[in-house]
């Protein structure tokens, strides 16, 4: 029986791992708030929390239920709509009353648990982080102007109610009325639960599951599942001499807030709000991301600026892989058979090197790039003593711009090597023409890019008028 | 009896007095004299706290008892003839209830990938799913065509092989039928006006001062409602059904099921109590809702049909595409002579790609010739949307407006003054939009920001029509512990009827909004409007205080004993009923309910005539748009807009100012992101998901400044006008003309995607080196 909390009530269900937990809060426990937009992540309307256990506190995240597969529940806290107000509306769903912020309503529930975990986990609780905390939510009656009236008078209630510190969050919520009283309950019943899921071995491997569970959700409800994101060591970010270790099952953010990444990548909060939406990279994995083999995964195109490798295993034995060396083709990996990522293994460089990152989509936020790119320069006195520039979006696969990168070596960086670097860069690509705009488009976006990481990096050097 | 009132009515506080005519049983309208306590003001939403809970039940969360599930099968081809389905491995299925085909007999002529071929109910969806695989269907694959230039090509596959009847529902404008011939694929033209000829347009424009001429192409959007099509249907007799529907017209889905199954109107009940959204596309029962109560029927148990996103993007309706070839002239002070359009879209295998109206309708001038065709493409039937033809319209109108201007070297927002001179609200409107965006301080010259992100500002003028619907039945029962119920049979798409209803009531009987209770979304309720075209204010707010005011009289004559006076020295207010005369001569509304005989009483409003037609027939409105351009990447993004809009006198703000500000923001969104991709080689669309097709989301979105202008017209006891539609129609065009404004490049194709804009940017760099 795999065992968790839906709300305040004890589940115990022997369905099938692999059924999303969007169908079992509306089929099974037939609570109807938690809403079906998409099915694929993409609209925020089946958001509800998951809380779990790390460092004796409970974690609460926001995630995409429709994306979430029961097997990864053992032992955790699921709140959907249902769990917030028992009795009374909290300040938040004031608020949206108050000021209009639901119209057809739909999408009103994902908004409310998105809102709620910002209120749970945001060191800084200001209107900027409030509205990245719903760019993963759809509202097609696009009532975005009353919500951010109701976000900014939330924000105004609460400055003047709760105490902010960041631990504890719970507790103060439930003492303001913020949260029901159940959920200073939950961590001792979560201690008591038992559960051993029994390990489907030899399974399926199921991470984050954000992108199998769009593939492929049908097929996965008929084979077994073998879930790694509860191995708390898969989950591990460490640094090991000169290395950051990132387990296989290590999700974006986890990543994101880890003291070592941000050592390696101190602007990563600012690429972060690019990519996906926060429960998405809630549950998203590096080895995910990377073992899809998407040409425009985001997060792949910043590891291999990064020069990141990967350690894969099969059984006991290991090997190491350079991750620029891992894509064969088109979604062909250098993987065989039963191997799969154990970890990835991401150099932590020398200080004083410079990093940008760079992606357009038709949307600024929660879209795939039409490119992406990423660059890594380590600069003596204007020499380049190491330059990895990567880019998505221009090639089958997620590219390393070799010719770029061997050309720019040892150069002293002046308008003319820019203007060398993306003539090469230019060359040494293949994109094609599709949804994301024609082969000609990305191939100027992308010398555009290679600009911008000077231009930015180097604004004493390169300047603005280089390109004109 | 009629009599005769005196009303202040006007634009804004530029009121003038005006005789109106009114029976005797009716109230004195609202007029510009009226202050109100509620009415125009903000009343937060009555289903507010239901919907912030989690507690509003959609259709799509409808359980019945022993339900089951249905799917359908669609064509995976965009174009074949089926003649053969061996359901027999289906059937056997575990929990497989009922197949049924959507034709009773084949041949079944598929005409776009998605079509519906067969539904299956089983106990689980999980079930109708796998059921649906193992369906055999042999198709007969035949040639299509999904691109509608490839289609008026004389060898192109032809879609119908019959002449193709137009249909309409209540979210097209009235009286757009069209009799056109049919060749090919191409439906028309249908030319405007109906005795013109092009000569007289041609030698007009040819002897005007300066012309401006261009093709502008838009493409096909989807509603995407969040809460997909569908319904949930129980036979609770052999001969009565009762339904759940998603749908913004209970009444018409009452009628067409009662006429497909040949019930009577009373046996068929059909039940919207949330809805989550429709846009123009949730009209009719749709062959889901009919295919389910067949299923329901068969398998005699009911039966919930929702479809998926998939499904939604597909078979369920959009906005169609155009290309706009308008030609434009003026005279050198400015005066428009004449416009000139040939305009062609599809809308798939329906019909309705007609983008005249912003052209007839928004400016004044003397000549005026339109051609406009459907082309028919194996692709899924348009439906109506918001504003149908409009933002496509304006989009191409209001550049070339503003290319006139720019070639005249007048002012964009002068310009559109000069051509509306008899229109006092756009007159108002336009100068109240100058003000609030402080339009004087505008850089003349296009194109003028150093630097790579290049800032503009654009200007679009929107425009719709006053419709409203006669004979809607609003009951409002006076229960005798002196609660009241409003009740009619309208559904609440998310637009904020039920808020609406609350508002007008409250206002009425002197009680506050709570007070009120309101039942709704219901075809066993009095006739009600269908949500579209910006109907259900304009058409059922009249209705709402006419009741009201007839149940206020009730309790007046109940009361007017108990105060020793008549009815006709009462009135109400703040929970009290008194002497007009002497206030403080009293009693609260419920000591007079106290008294009402038996339990209740109800008292009806119908919604009549407008006591007069309206001087303009239009609704307006003005957009003025801030734009950042980057020019390395052609990223564009909205940074502020200012709108300026009129809906007669607004009902509450709230929810008016939501309709502008959400009609802005789905403008933004068709401006800059959503295209509905088919794939030309297998007619397949490529992005039929929220992935890949992109609808704006929060952090896409401009500050928004909205004015709404009140104008009193006097026409009804509420003066209420719709405001959903024009609030989108000029969005795009205002955005394309900020764009413009900012780098001194006309992007005529929507949506102005980052790489359309980059290599307008490029085509101006090489054609100026």
């Amino acid at each position: 029986m795999l065992t968790f909390y839906l709300n305040q009530n004890k589940i115990a269900t022997s369905l099938h791992h692999g059924t999303v937990l969007l169908d079992f809060v509306r089929r099974e426990s037939r609570l109807p708030g938690t809403k079906e937009g998409c099915r694929e992540g993409d609209c925020g309307a089946c958001t509800v929390l998951l809380g779990e256990i790390a460092d004796e506190e409970i974690k609460y995240r926001a995630v995409n239920s429709c994306l979430l597969p029961i097997g990864s529940l053992a032992g955790k806290h699921v709140v959907t709509i249902e769990g917030l107000n028992l009795r009374e509306n909290t300040l938040l769903q004031n608020a949206f009353v108050d000021e209009h912020a639901s119209q057809c309503g739909f999408c009103t529930p994902g908004f409310i648990l998105s809102l709620t975990d910002f209120l749970l986990n945001n060191p800084t609780l200001n209107f900027e982080e409030a509205i990245l905390a719903v760019a993963g939510n759809i509202c097609r009656c696009t009532g975005y102007e009353s919500i951010k009236r109701a976000i900014k008078l939330l924000l105004t209630e609460v400055e003047s109610r709760i105490e902010l510190s960041l631990d504890k969050r719970v507790p103060e919520l439930v003492r303001t009325g913020q949260l029901p009283e159940y959920f200073n309950t939950i961590p001792q019943k979560l201690a008591r639960l038992e559960f051993d899921v029994e390990p489907e071995n030899p399974g399926k491997i199921v991470a984050g599951g954000t992108d199998l569970f769009v593939q492929q959700a049908d097929k996965l409800l008929k084979q077994p599942l073998q879930f790694i994101d509860d191995g708390q060591q898969s989950r591990e970010i460490y640094r090991e001499n000169d290395q950051c270790i990132v387990g296989a099952s290590a999700t974006m953010e986890e990543v994101r807030k880890t003291p070592v990444f941000r050592e390696i990548l101190p602007e990563i909060d600012t690429y972060s709000k690019l990519i996906a939406s926060k429960p998405i990279r809630e549950r998203a994995t590096l080895a995910g991301n990377i073992v899809n083999a998407s040409p425009i995964a985001d997060f792949v195109i910043l590891l291999l600026a990064l020069e990141a490798k990967l350690i894969l295993q099969i059984g006991s034995a290991s090997r190491t892989v350079d991750l620029h060396n891992f894509y064969l083709g088109y979604k062909k990996l250098d993987l065989q058979e039963d191997e799969h990522i154990h970890n990835i293994s991401i150099p932590i460089p020398n200080p004083g090197f410079k990093f940008n990152f760079e992606k357009v989509s038709r949307r600024t936020h929660l879209d795939i790039a039409s490119v992406n790119t990423a660059a890594f320069f380590a600069v003596e006195e204007n020499k380049i003593t190491d330059a990895r520039i990567s880019a998505g979006g221009v090639a089958p696969i997620p590219l390393l711009l070799k010719n770029t990168n061997a050309f720019l070596q040892d150069k002293i960086i002046d308008p003319a090597i820019v203007e060398s670097a993306m003539k090469i860069a230019a060359e040494e690509i293949s994109p094609i023409s599709d949804v994301r705009g024609s082969a000609e488009y990305k191939r100027r976006l992308l010398q555009q890019f290679i600009f911008a990481h000077f231009h930015t990096q180097f604004p004493e050097l390169i300047g603005a008028e280089v390109l004109a | 009896m009629p009599r005769e009132v005196t009303l202040k009515v006007g634009v804004g506080k530029n009121l003038k007095e005006r005789i109106v005519e009114i029976p005797d049983n009716a109230p004195r309208p609202w007029d510009g004299s009226d202050d109100l306590k509620y009415v125009g003001k903000r009343v937060p939403r009555v289903d507010g706290r239901d919907k912030t809970s989690g507690r509003a039940k959609f259709t799509f969360d409808i359980q019945l008892p022993g339900m089951l599930h249905a799917k359908f099968l669609r064509s995976k081809y965009p174009a074949a003839v089926i003649r053969k389905i061996d359901t027999s491995k289906a059937i056997k299925y575990p929990g497989v209830k009922a197949i049924l085909s959507v034709q009773d007999k084949l041949p079944l002529i598929v005409r776009f990938a998605g079509q519906e071929i067969l539904a299956v109910a089983a106990e689980t969806a999980h079930q109708a799913a796998e059921a649906l695989k193992l369906i055999e269907v042999t198709y007969d694959v035949r040639k299509f065509v999904v691109d509608k230039d490839l289609a008026k090509e004389k060898n192109a596959p032809t879609v119908f092989n019959t002449q193709v009847e137009e249909k309409l529902t209540e979210g097209d404008l009235p009286g757009e039928h069209s009799e056109v011939t049919q060749k090919g694929n191409v439906r028309g033209p249908n030319i405007s006006p109906k005795d013109a000829t092009p000569e007289k347009i041609d030698a007009a424009l040819a002897s005007s001062f300066a012309v401006v001429e261009a093709t502008y192409r838009t493409q096909v959007q989807t509603h995407s409602a969040m809460e997909t099509h569908g319904v949930v249907v129980d036979w609770t007799a052999e001969d009565k059904l009762k339904c759940w529907a998603s749908t913004q017209a209970v009444f018409a889905v009452r009628d067409e099921l009662a006429g497909s199954f040949k019930l009577p109107k009373s046996n068929v009940r059909i039940i919207t109590k949330h809805m989550g959204g429709g846009f123009g596309a949730k009209f009719g029962v749709g062959i889901y809702g009919v295919m389910a109560a067949k299923l329901a029927r068969e398998a005699k148990a009911p039966v919930r049909l929702m479809l998926d996103r998939k499904e939604e993007h597909l078979c369920v309706g959009n906005r169609p595409d155009s290309v706009q070839s308008l030609k434009i002239g003026a005279d050198n002070d400015g005066k428009l002579t004449g416009i000139k359009l040939i305009s062609y879209g599809t809308a798939g295998t329906g019909t309705g790609a007609g983008t005249s109206g912003p052209a007839k309708n928004i400016y004044e001038y003397d000549h005026f010739y339109s051609e406009e065709s459907d082309v028919f493409t194996n692709a899924g039937p348009g439906a109506a949307f918001r504003a149908p033809g409009h933002p496509q319209g304006a989009f191409a109108l209001e550049q070339a407006i503003d290319e006139l201007a720019y070639k005249l070297k007048i002012d964009p927002l002068e310009f559109r003054k000069i051509n509306t001179p008899n229109n006092e609200i756009r007159q108002a409107q336009l100068k109240i939009a100058a003000e609030k965006s402080g339009w004087a301080r505008r850089n003349p010259n296009p194109g003028a920001d150093k630097g790579p992100i290049k800032r503009g500002i654009g200007i679009a003028n929107s425009v719709w029509y006053y419709f409203y619907g006669r004979n809607f039945q609003v009951s409002t029962q006076v229960n005798n512990d002196g609660t009241v119920k409003v009740t009619n049979g309208v559904q609440d798409l998310g637009t904020g009827i039920t808020t609406v209803i609350v508002t007008i009531a409250a206002e009425e009987l002197g009680l506050k909004p709570s007070d009120i209770q309101v039942s709704i979304g219901d075809s066993e309720y009095g006739y009600g409007p269908a949500s579209g075209g910006s109907v259900t204010t304009g058409g059922l707010s009249p209705a709402v205080r006419d009741s009201a005011y007839a149940a206020k009289m009730k309790m007046f004559e109940i009361a007017a004993p108990m105060l020793e006076t008549t009815a006709d020295k009462l009135a109400a207010a703040d929970g009290k009923i008194f002497i007009k005369e002497n206030p403080d001569k009293s009693l609260s509304w419920k000591q007079v309910a106290k008294k009402i005989p038996g339990d209740n009483f109800i008292a009806i409003g119908e919604r009549k005539e407008d006591y007069h037609k309206l001087d303009i027939g239009t609704i307006h409105g003005v957009q003025i748009i801030e734009v950042a351009v980057d020019t390395e990447t052609g990223v564009v993004k909205a940074e502020r807009v200012y709108a300026v809009h009129d809906c007669g006198r607004p009902m509450d703000l709230l929810t008016t100012e939501s309709q502008i500000n959400g009609g802005i923001i789905q403008g933004i969104s068709y401006a800059l992101f959503e295209d509905r991709i088919l794939d030309r080689n297998t007619g397949i669309m490529v992005n039929s998901n929220m992935e890949q097709y992109k609808i704006a989301g929060a952090l896409d979105t401009p500050e928004i400044e909205s004015v709404v202008l009140n104008v009193h017209y006097g026409q009804s006891s509420t003066g209420a006008i719709g405001i959903g539609e024009p609030a989108t129609v000029a969005t795009a065009g205002a955005v394309g003309n900020a764009i413009f404004h900012a780098t001194g490049v006309r992007v005529r194709e929507l949506p102005m995607t980052p790489d359309k804009v980059l290599i307008a940017l490029e085509a101006m760099k090489g054609a100026s080196s």
